[in-house]
């Protein structure tokens, strides 16, 4: 379950570019910073089992309000409630390091998620099979290509239900059989009653697995609300 | 207030251990990362220290003829240096703690201070490898220990608490000023020499002692050299000063940490 109640976030851009003009700036009481609003107002209530899916160009405030559901940075106004445990997909392998193997990744990844060590040592098989990396477990991931880098990194992410899943643009990588396997993982979740929240350019994605959808534009709330109908509206206007 | 303080500490406490194994994790691939593509390996983490002590002690026993109690030099300088240097390697590491790691903290959330943390726990598993020159060289020169040595856990302790105090500041600080990094560096070298790691306290000018007991360093080493080379009790007035002066400091830093931690994704 997620509610926005009027959730705002400001972020405060520096007016004066260089410290020689900063100075005399907070010197004579002048403003430093410029309000700049990343969103406005924004309301919506997702059940529990349903998804949301969220569209918008370049720039709307859709990473930001993933980010704000992940709860890595907190609201100017406003409210956000979530319910349950949250897996952010947003740029898969954030905290993969090079010099570590596959193995040890899967560790650190999987903590970094919340994920206790007796779990992973009984998720490691599945998610060794999942990302098909058997014979490169343990190799430093530095010598991994950008697709086996990334299927390790679904692979962790998605090895337990989560019942919130944040999802970031990340389905354009890898092959199409690879991409397919994930979206089957993600229909699975849902149909356990995980919570989807999607960020896409692609509209048909939305229709397929979102029920509900909500548009952005510069920060502002177009639309929230029936996918087929927010997908016809945004369709409309580009 | 002061309630509802300790209160939030206990709260975030509870929380921060429910992630402890991602506290180790992030400590071990620290530790891990660091040497695997040299040689030596691991062993720079000994002979480091060892040839700074070295050169050290020819340069203040030979040509400065620093005074050094009844212990050869080396002996004196080591029981100093070497929890020293753990505290500036702790503290010049967590400063980029948070900033090293923002593709971490703007992505997912976690208690942010588990990142400065295991920092402090990498260069502490250091600090225990490098004991081994301090062994040696006790072995060596035939150093008796007694039984008041056991009070150097007493102190580390609260060289450990007022390190996290301080590394918690400067990780925050310079997650919003950069500046602070390069800043750290300009005031620990003036640090060491206002510590009497290299000399004793008795060769400082009277009129200037009084920085020595506004030093917190300077209250804990001298409080390693009294008990492991002196053999004396340690001086308790002290030592329950500092205590209480490292655990007050440490929760304010802790609040303040975590007062801003909701900021860092947005500023980092």
């Amino acid at each position: 379950m997620i509610i926005a109640q009027n959730l705002t976030k400001i972020y405060k851009l520096a007016k004066q570019k260089t410290f020689k003009e900063f100075l005399p700036a907070l010197f004579f009481g002048k403003k430093t910073t410029d309000k700049f609003y990343a969103l406005k107002e924004i309301n919506f209530e997702i059940k529990k089992g349903e998804s949301l899916g969220i569209l918008g160009k370049n720039g709307s405030g859709k990473s930001t309000l993933l980010k704000l559901i992940a709860g890595v940075t907190k609201p100017s106004d406003g409210k956000i409630t979530i319910d349950g445990k949250i897996a952010p997909l947003i740029e898969l392998g954030a905290g993969f390091h090079p010099e570590l193997t596959g193995k040890e990744n899967v560790y650190l990844n999987a903590s970094i998620l919340g994920m206790k060590k007796k779990e992973v040592d009984r998720l490691y098989p599945e998610i060794v099979n999942f990302c098909e990396l058997e014979n490169f477990m343990d190799q430093p991931i530095k010598h991994y290509s950008s697709g086996m880098y990334m299927r390790l990194a679904f692979a962790v992410a998605v090895a337990k239900k989560p019942d919130v899943l944040l999802v970031d643009e990340i389905l354009a990588v890898g092959d199409i059989r690879f991409q397919e396997k994930c979206l089957n993982r993600i229909k699975e979740f849902q149909n356990q009653g995980t919570t989807l929240v999607l960020v896409t350019h692609s509209p048909s994605l939305i229709k397929d697995y979102c029920q509900k959808v909500l548009i952005l534009d510069s920060g502002n709330q177009i639309f929230f609300g029936d996918a087929e109908k927010g997908v016809e509206k945004y369709l409309k206007n580009i | 207030m002061i309630i509802n303080n300790l209160k939030k500490i206990f709260k975030n406490l509870k929380l921060f251990f429910s992630y402890r194994e991602l506290l180790w994790n992030l400590a071990y691939r620290e530790i891990n990362q660091r040497y695997k593509q040299s040689i030596l390996g691991y062993a720079w983490v000994v002979l480091n220290p060892l040839f700074q002590l070295l050169v050290l002690t020819f340069v203040f026993s030979t040509i400065f003829r620093i005074s050094s109690y009844n212990v050869p030099y080396i002996i004196f300088l080591i029981v100093g240096l070497l929890p020293w240097n753990f505290f500036v390697q702790s503290l010049s590491s967590s400063t980029n703690a948070l900033v090293s790691n923002s593709s971490l903290i703007t992505k997912i959330y976690f208690p942010r201070e588990i990142l400065v943390y295991s920092t402090i726990i990498a260069k502490m598993i250091d600090f225990f490898y490098s004991v081994l020159i301090l062994i040696i060289f006790f072995i060596f020169y035939k150093i008796n220990l007694n039984i008041n040595a056991f009070w150097v856990i007493a102190y580390f302790l609260i060289q450990l608490i007022f390190t996290a105090g301080l590394s918690l500041f400067l990780s925050s600080f310079n997650l919003f000023y950069r500046d602070i990094q390069y800043l750290l560096n300009l005031i620990i070298s003036m640090w060491f020499y206002l510590t009497p790691i290299i000399y004793p306290v008795e060769q400082f000018p009277e009129k200037y002692r009084f920085i020595f007991s506004i030093n917190p360093m300077s209250v804990i080493i001298n409080g390693y050299r009294q008990t492991v080379l002196g053999g004396g009790e340690p001086n308790y007035k002290s030592l329950i000063s500092i205590f209480i002066f490292s655990l007050v400091f440490f929760m304010i830093a802790f609040l303040y940490f975590k007062k801003q931690e909701g900021k860092f994704a947005d500023y980092v």
